[in-house]
């Protein structure tokens, strides 16, 4: 912990703070509209200036931080939850049920997930959808791409465990399944999957706004940073800071969840998958590595 | 040997059909009801139920759901993915439109990101810690984290609005193509530059190049003509993984710059809830995604003997 880049971190932090206490820090109703103040520089009434309904920036992108952070961790925790769930079941039962869970697996990473996720839109759309608010549709509609990488990491790593001696040994001292499996495979699983899941809040605050940039996400009154930059797209030649700041924001953000995701995967995760958190794809198939080579050890 | 390949091919078949007939599942399993959606589209608002039930029934819209995928299968299979609810075109004449676009897009992408990836990542391990070094890898976080739509933007902003060098909307001539390829290399180019440059580090610790050290080879020398080959396998993969990823630059890039892709075409069915267009183009990728995962994993068989052994599960 004592090489960890803290500095840089900092995003992520003040990210999440700023997401937890946003109704306390904005200057302004993000959603109410001010005529008389379209389009305006940076100023003392508006410290960031305000958009094209005269929306104050600076409490739009403190709302929008939120809006990101909540999706997040929803579909984050649903998602690792969901995953963790069915690819230890597949690992842990083995035989004919492990091959079909690891269909369904392979099925699921036949897509990138955010297409996957815009498909998944586009079906809730339909009417039979509409007790779903659009934020909850995004929420299921991630959570639903995304699960599927976690599943197949959490087979891995429990393919490999269940081959240690240690595991033996606890089955001949007469553990049960559930014993054996919540004491000495479950902690196994869930520190490399959250390792990897703190690379992976990067990806997802990313995805959240490109749903949201490209018009399938968040609905309207509710501020989002994606949202916020195509709608300031259409005024570039005005006032090219209604872009820049969410777009900086954005950024900034992911890069620290990036950073934090590399310094974790540094300290803690096996040497083989060290360095190679690069890609989600990548990371799976390191974790599949490592699991083979305790296989053949 | 050949039967690992057929093996790799068959098993890639049996993923496309999977995967779009659970594409199909969902998609038709969305209660926009494309039956109402065409009475509408022939009647207008004038739509009663007995003609929505008479062109589902005309449609075979009723039959049980394997029955349909069996005979969306098979049109699909010559070539038929029926007629855009959108646009009202048969799907295949709108990929014979678009199709060209998207790839010029992905083409043009990807061989920007082979060149900056490997440009950078040699230029990273040459310098080896050095000043060039963290700034390359600085860059490479940047890019791997800034999103491609914010790229998109600023590159507007900057030689668009700013400086007045290429149109803001539309493609004309070669300059204007740069800007959409720039913005989807950037991503997958930072990517593998990271690969290039974590590969060949690991692979100047390995014996073999010490020995060209000792044989007085240049560190230049060493690092081109011992090294480079060794990443051949692992640059491979993650380029494949990051073409296939690029087609969500493609969705974001047409709509930035207002070019008539497939990604376009996509985002644009779902809004309208053309159903049929949105599984004809979730096929497409299913295809696309499924292919180029099959080609690289049989290159890598290729350049590697260790992998064409069949390994234990």
């Amino acid at each position: 912990m004592k090489n960890w880049p803290w500095a840089i971190l900092a995003p992520a932090f003040i990210f999440v703070l700023i997401g937890i206490f946003s109704p306390w820090l904005m200057t302004h109703d993000p959603a109410a509209q001010d005529y008389a103040a379209l389009l305006e520089g940076p100023g003392w009434a508006h410290w960031l200036g305000t958009d094209y309904l005269g929306r104050d920036m600076f409490s739009r992108i403190i709302g929008g931080a939120r809006t990101s952070l909540v999706a997040m961790v929803f579909v984050l925790v649903a998602a690792l939850a969901i995953g963790v769930v069915i690819g230890s079941f597949a690992g842990y039962v083995g035989g004919k049920t492990e091959l079909v869970l690891i269909s369904v697996i392979d099925i699921a990473l036949a897509l990138p997930s955010l297409v996957i996720a815009l498909a998944l839109m586009g079906v809730f759309s339909g009417a039979n959808f509409d007790w779903m608010s659009d934020y909850w549709k995004m929420i299921v509609a991630l959570t639903m791409a995304w699960w599927a990488n976690y599943a197949r990491m959490s087979r891995a790593v429990v393919v490999a465990e269940l081959q240690q001696p240690y595991i033996e040994a606890a089955r001949v001292m007469g553990a049960s399944h559930i014993w054996i499996f919540t004491r000495h495979i479950l902690p196994h699983v869930l520190g490399l999957v959250v390792v990897y899941a703190s690379a992976d809040a990067g990806a997802l605050v990313l995805a959240i706004a490109t749903l949201s940039f490209l018009g399938l996400g968040v609905a309207p009154p509710t501020p989002e940073w994606g949202q916020m930059l195509v709608d300031g797209m259409s005024y570039i030649e005005e006032n090219a800071a209604l872009v820049i700041i969410p777009g900086l924001a954005l950024t900034a953000v992911v890069v620290s969840f990036n950073l934090l995701g590399e310094a974790f995967a540094l300290q803690k995760v096996p040497r083989a998958v060290r360095g190679r958190l690069l890609s989600r794809k990548k990371a799976a198939r390191a974790a599949e590595e490592v699991a083979r080579k305790v296989v053949e050890a | 040997m050949q039967r690992m390949f057929m093996r790799r091919v068959g098993l890639a078949l049996l993923l496309m059909l999977a995967a779009t007939a659970l594409t199909f599942w969902l998609v038709t399993a969305a209660p926009g009801n494309v039956a109402a959606l065409i009475a509408e589209r022939a009647a207008g608002a004038g739509a009663d139920g007995e003609m929505i039930a008479k062109i589902a029934d005309d449609l075979g819209l009723n039959d049980p759901l394997p029955l349909r995928y069996a005979r969306w299968l098979g049109d699909a299979l010559t070539g038929d993915f029926g007629i855009s609810l959108r646009t009202g075109k048969p799907m295949a004449e709108e990929f014979g439109e678009r199709i060209p676009m998207t790839l010029a897009l992905l083409t043009g992408g990807g061989v920007l990101a082979l060149v900056l990836s490997l440009a950078m990542g040699i230029a990273g391990a040459a310098s080896n810690g050095g000043g060039i070094d963290r700034v390359l890898h600085g860059m490479a976080l940047v890019g791997a984290s800034t999103p491609n739509f914010f790229v998109a933007a600023m590159l507007v902003i900057v030689f668009s609005v700013w400086l007045g060098w290429v149109p803001t909307f539309g493609v004309s001539g070669l300059t204007s193509w740069l800007l959409p390829w720039i913005t989807i290399a950037l991503f997958p180019a930072s990517v593998l530059a990271r690969v290039v440059r974590v590969n060949l580090q690991d692979t100047m610790s390995r014996p073999f190049a010490t020995t060209g050290f000792a044989k007085g080879l240049t560190r230049g020398a060493v690092l081109l003509r011992e090294a480079l080959p060794n990443i051949a396998i692992p640059y491979m993969t993650t380029f494949g993984a990051q073409f296939t990823l690029m087609i969500i630059g493609a969705i974001v890039v047409e709509r930035v710059f207002g070019l008539n892709g497939v990604g376009a075409f996509f985002i644009e069915a779902i809004r309208f809830r053309d159903f049929i267009g949105m599984q004809a183009t979730l096929t497409l990728f299913v295809v696309f995604f499924v292919s180029i995962n099959l080609i690289v994993d049989l290159l890598a068989m290729l350049a590697d003997p260790r992998l064409r052994r069949p390994r234990k599960a």
